[in-house]
């Protein structure tokens, strides 16, 4: 009894109803906003104006799931608080960033949904007043019709009150149910991206596909129903052919996008951007739907070639977008491979000439040595003892001249245990106080360690050589995808960024796509940082 | 005396088989990777353990895993570990339960059979072996501190207390008498601050752990 009578006394029924309350007015609020921002957004999608326009949405939109957000908080307790992304850099880019961030479509959804459940919610309630309040006004209406009979006796409205109190519970024990989809709803929805769960590729694909086969299931059985009913109800103008074509545009661009999204081949018709492959296609769907509007309307003047005029000239916009972008890409790629190969060129002549004067010429002198001990095996064993002397030290040197370079080409300890430990023997070997912080998310690919563990033995040999340095603080981190190391000194600065060194370490990290930036103004301190991204 | 050796390069194995023997040793197993050495010093219980680093299957560090997993299994077997290059890292590690009976040393150092010969006595009699280039790595890293107050003649003798020798040996390699050797590690552990030690190993074990100390500050 207890349990039954629970949602008429418990407070979280009456903050439920407060919540669906206000989630009405903002929703109406939400709406209008939602409806007047994406309506001129759309009208003045070609001009630059939609930049500033998406961006005022984006906040606008930011600022009423905030407010939700705020009411999901204080009176559903769900721990939500949503968010907005830093805008991107650049002009255009600001306006994509609004379009590809996944919390604006999500907060978006939120405002809709959320709305029409408070309407549906509320729904018994305001029915079930309407039924109280009838005995008090019908008379001075003179009668309220409902359609299939008209209340105009006090008998008949009285009858309504137990009907109203009747709904007005239901809507109560109803509540419960409203305010579990809710916060579910506000939890999905509203939560920042710490509640997005990450799922693998094969997943991802799966879920896409799933989703596309239910819509379009659904949308097939809706069409079907229809024709149908079409059928039953005399035939006459085949009005389905309008929910037909709505329908086309969801399945179709979803379809569209979910086929670029899983093969990457269609891009390569598009220089490689999937973005203007969904454009374009998309573009395509939407001009066929206007001329099936075209072709079972009027079929007069082809009016569908200007929305097509706007489309095209969208797609060719982006299109010139991406196509500099590439160039501008393929530019830095050739330039950094370019300097690759002469840092490898010029590291494989080093190798070959230490080879050849070294260790090479050692054991050549080592042979000859062996050679003459032998030949002096018989008349003249003191002369044996010091030319094996010889040899033995001769071997010695060729393998230490070895280790030299082996250690110049990878650090066996880079190989054996990564980064940090092979970063703390090398500072452990500095003559100056180094501080070394290493916080790695997990083990970068082989290349970018080499190439992080030479920038700092590079810059510390730098710092030591010339720094006048009483201290040096390294730091390693992974950032957004990149390691990024930075080495700081507190010499007199005055470091040439253009000397053989920091050249080296330059094209060092331009030949895995990375950048390195050296400040050192005279008088100190020196920075030298390299950003080397992570990715294959 | 016996001996288990554990290295993948069959010209390398054979060569360091024969010289040992050659020199009174038993070897009473050569194997190729740090699984196989683990269970020939388990079922071999040898004296002692002659380890290369780099090992199948990754070719890092197995050596200094398997020794270290061979210092807790059986601690009755010493352990000698050579490689091609040295890392005070792993000599750090080697080092860390305390216990005496370890060496690492480059490869160079077997080519001085008679210096190899005995480095691989004293680790076996629970003595230690550090390579001079480990021993390099430790002075390389020192900053600014009493080591300076120390005379080149104090510093040489040091490095070779580090290297775990003892007063006899240090005195014929410097071409001292064992009295003036004495004299100078007792000048050398007075200007550090360090307690005397009665054996070999604890003394390289305090100078390794003053040398290191030096490094965190």
């Amino acid at each position: 009894m207890g349990r039954l009578l629970r949602p008429l006394v418990s407070w979280d029924t009456y903050r439920a109803f407060a919540y669906y309350v206000a989630t009405v007015v903002l929703g109406s609020v939400a709406l209008a906003v939602l409806i007047a921002g994406w309506t001129i957004t759309l009208v003045l999608a070609i001009t630059p104006l939609v930049v500033p326009l998406l961006i005022g949405l984006r906040f606008g939109v930011g600022a009423l799931a905030g407010a939700e957000g705020g009411l999901a908080r204080g009176l559903l307790d769900v721990n939500v608080s949503p968010q907005m992304e830093s805008p991107a850099a650049g002009f255009w880019a600001r306006g994509f960033a609004v379009l590809k961030d996944p919390t604006f479509w999500r907060q978006q959804a939120h405002l809709l949904l959320g709305w029409l459940i408070a309407i549906v919610a509320l729904a018994p309630f305001s029915l079930g007043i309407q039924a109280l309040a009838i005995p008090l006004y019908y008379d001075s209406v003179g009668g309220v019709d409902f359609g299939w009979r008209t209340v105009d006796t006090r008998g008949e409205a009285l009858a309504l009150v137990p009907v109203g109190l009747a709904l007005i519970v239901v809507g109560i024990y109803l509540l419960a149910a409203w305010r579990k989809l809710s916060r579910g709803l506000a939890r999905s929805l509203l939560a920042g991206d710490g509640g997005r769960i990450v799922r693998s590729p094969e997943e991802t694909s799966a879920r896409r596909l799933r989703a596309l086969t239910i819509t379009s299931l659904i949308s097939t059985a809706i069409v079907v129903a229809l024709v149908v009913i079409w059928a039953l109800t005399g035939q006459g103008y085949f009005w389905p052919i309008w929910p037909l074509l709505g329908l086309s545009l969801v399945v179709g661009i979803p379809g569209w996008v979910i086929l670029v999204l899983e093969r990457r081949e269609i891009s390569r018709f598009t220089l490689g951007s999937q973005a203007l492959a969904i454009q374009i296609g998309v573009s395509a769907v939407i001009f066929g739907f206007l001329v099936a509007i075209w072709a079972i309307t009027t079929r007069g003047y082809f009016w569908p070639i200007w929305p097509a005029f706007g489309l095209a000239l969208l797609a060719v916009g982006h299109a010139a977008v991406v196509y500099g972008r590439r160039q501008h890409r393929i530019e830095r790629l050739e330039r950094s491979r370019a300097g690759a190969v002469d840092v490898q060129e010029s590291e494989l002549r080093r190798i070959e000439r230490d080879l050849h004067d070294g260790a090479q010429a050692r054991l050549v002198a080592l042979g000859m040595s062996l050679g003459m001990a032998e030949q002096a095996l018989d008349s003249d064993p003191e002369a044996v003892r010091a030319l094996l002397a010889e040899a033995r030290r001769g071997a010695g040197e060729a393998l230490e001249e070895l280790r030299d370079l082996a250690r110049g080409i990878r650090p066996p300890i880079l190989t054996d245990r990564g980064l940090e430990p092979a970063l703390t023997a090398l500072t452990a070997r500095s003559p100056l106080p180094v501080t070394l912080s290493v916080d790695l998310a997990e083990r970068p690919p082989a290349a970018v360690e080499t190439a992080a563990y030479f920038t700092v033995a590079e810059s510390l040999a730098n710092v030591i050589k010339h720094g006048r340095a009483t201290r040096v603080d390294i730091g390693i981190r992974s950032q957004n995808g990149t390691l990024v190391a930075e080495i700081v000194d507190d010499g007199a600065g005055g470091a040439d960024p253009q000397g053989p060194g920091l050249m080296g370490l330059r094209q060092r990290a331009e030949a895995l796509e990375g950048t390195l930036q050296v400040t050192s103004p005279d008088g100190g301190p020196t920075t030298v940082r390299a950003v080397l991204p992570c990715r294959s | 005396m016996q001996v288990v050796i554990a290295e993948d390069l069959a010209l390398l194995r054979d060569g360091l088989t024969r010289l040992l023997r050659d020199n009174g040793f038993d070897v009473v197993a050569a194997v190729s990777d740090g699984d196989a050495l683990i269970h020939a010093v388990s079922t071999e219980q040898p004296d002692i353990a002659i380890v290369d680093i780099r090992l199948p299957p990754s070719f890092r560090d197995e050596g200094v895993r398997a020794a270290l997993e061979l210092r807790r299994r059986s601690p009755n077997t010493a352990i000698l570990v050579v490689s091609q290059y040295v890392e005070l890292t792993y000599a750090t590690e080697l080092l860390s339960d305390g216990q005496g009976g370890v060496g690492y040393l480059l490869k160079d150092r077997i080519m001085d059979v008679a210096d190899f010969i005995d480095a691989v006595r004293r680790v076996a009699g629970g003595g230690t072996a550090l390579d001079p280039e480990v021993v390099a790595q430790l002075f390389s890293g020192q900053k600014e501190g009493p080591l300076e107050e120390l005379t080149p003649r104090e510093l040489e003798v040091l490095g070779l207390m580090a290297e775990g020798r003892s007063n006899a040996a240090i005195a014929e390699q410097l071409v001292l008498t064992v009295g003036a050797v004495e004299k100078h590690i007792a000048n050398i552990l007075m200007k550090l601050r360090l307690p005397p030690s009665d054996t070999d190993h604890r003394r390289v074990l305090a100078v390794l752990a003053y040398l290191q100390g030096r490094e965190d500050d």
